[in-house]
């Protein structure tokens, strides 16, 4: 059996441990799993095994989980493949669902539960600032998905990939999940009960750290990719 | 251009006078007063509210303790003689007699520089100040717009902001928004 070195998560991933030994390790990277649509149960099989019988590559799939576990791991440039890039971006358009479908509307439903127990103008001022905060992260994935992963799929299909396209401007979206914690956090009256308003918070947190993974996979990982891959094209 | 508002305490009228005018020389300086005693600059309360940067002897030291004269105002320490560096440590910065203009305007930008950054040890209640202008960013009110409506200057204000966002650990204007009305500083109707 692999020894994990917890002292060095992202190094310690290989493609002959047992996905059992991965999960227990690391129960975070569940959500890896789901979002390259890869389901349970998995029985006794390695990564390497797991990947073949799935058709994804290890070498990516074992990228995403050290990105995954550790938000400051940079892959090295002779780690990347031009042939990833599209999978990457299927798992980042899965992300994005993943936030909308799930995460996005769990947390309303959490503020929902809390406001319910405050006035009105605490109300309608929190309600107004969590839609804003909606929308805008939603924008922001929307735009992502019609400017860089539209070009990518696009280029799979054979069309020009190119780069000038494809900056996203840097957002504000961790400020403003920052925002939404601080104001649970420091202004929800007395009246909100505590466990509702920690359950609120714990959402909020995994919202924002899972957002800090897929911004470190964007620019660690897919815009490598993409330059290389125009990098290519012009060779 | 904006000057930025200073007070000298200096019980040597030649040091803090000739202090007071190489810096009022340069342009970049109002002297909002400059006086001998601690004494004598409480009364001076209604330039309190607006002194950026406070100029005052070192050897004056002991008596500042417990003197909540000036609020969050950086102290320059003016060293005419010797003084340890305990004394010394007191004071955001300072100066000595044989500064020149330039030396003294580089500590003053030094030191409002340095006090625009967030301090993170103080209690996170907001002052008065932080307060008004919490409320002028609810109302939408330009840093530009703020400096004007309280008398201070951008400087200041931007200080301010600083201290706003570290102690709410709110950074954007429509939280800000939020934690002004929450916390009854502005009603929605003054927003």
């Amino acid at each position: 059996m692999n020894k994990i070195n917890y002292h060095s998560p992202a190094a310690s991933l290989a493609p002959d441990m047992k996905i059992f030994e991965l999960i227990d390790a690391y129960p975070v990277l569940l959500s890896v799993f789901s979002r390259l649509g890869i389901t349970l149960p998995f029985g006794d099989i390695s990564v390497e095994q797991m990947c073949r019988r799935d058709g994804h590559s290890p070498e990516l799939f074992l990228l995403l989980c050290r990105m995954h576990i550790d938000t400051s791991f940079r892959p090295r440039p002779s780690e990347l493949r031009e042939d990833m890039l599209l999978s990457v971006v299927g798992y980042l358009r899965a992300t994005h669902r993943y936030y909308t479908d799930y995460m996005l509307p769990h947390a309303g439903e959490h503020l929902d539960e809390i406001l319910s127990y405050c006035d009105e103008l605490s109300r309608s001022m929190l309600t107004k600032f969590y839609s804003d905060y909606v929308s805008y992260i939603r924008e922001h994935l929307e735009e992502e998905e019609q400017t860089i992963f539209a070009s990518v799929e696009s280029a799979a299909a054979g069309e020009r990939l190119n780069l000038a396209s494809l900056e996203v401007p840097h957002s504000d979206i961790d400020d403003r999940t920052n925002d939404i914690a601080s104001l649970i956090i420091k202004c929800l009256p007395e009246a909100a009960p505590t466990q509702l308003r920690c359950a609120m918070l714990s959402h909020i947190y995994a919202l924002r750290d899972d957002l800090r993974r897929h911004y470190n996979v964007e620019v660690a990982l897919l815009r490598p990719l993409i330059a290389q891959t125009i990098n290519t094209s012009k060779q | 251009m904006k000057r930025y508002r200073i007070a000298i305490i200096e019980p040597a009228s030649v040091i803090g006078e000739g202090i007071a005018s190489m810096l009022a020389a340069s342009g970049e300086v109002e002297v909002l007063f400059c006086c001998r005693s601690i004494a004598e600059a409480k009364g001076y309360t209604r330039s309190h509210d607006e002194v950026e940067i406070l100029f005052v002897a070192a050897t004056l030291a002991p008596q500042l303790s417990g003197i909540s004269l000036f609020d969050n105002v950086p102290m320059v320490a003016i060293q005419s003689t010797l003084v340890d560096n305990e004394t010394l440590r007191r004071f955001a910065a300072t100066v000595s007699i044989f500064s020149t203009t330039e030396e003294l305007l580089r500590t003053l930008h030094e030191t409002l520089d340095r006090a625009a950054e967030p301090s993170y040890s103080e209690s996170h209640e907001l002052s008065e100040r932080e307060k008004d202008v919490l409320i002028l960013v609810a109302r939408g009110h330009t840093n530009k717009e703020i400096a004007s409506e309280l008398n201070i200057s951008p400087h200041t204000v931007i200080s301010h902001r600083k201290n706003i966002v570290h102690k709410t650990g709110i950074r954007s204007v429509a939280g800000l928004t939020v934690y002004a009305v929450l916390n009854k500083l502005i009603t929605n109707e003054q927003l």
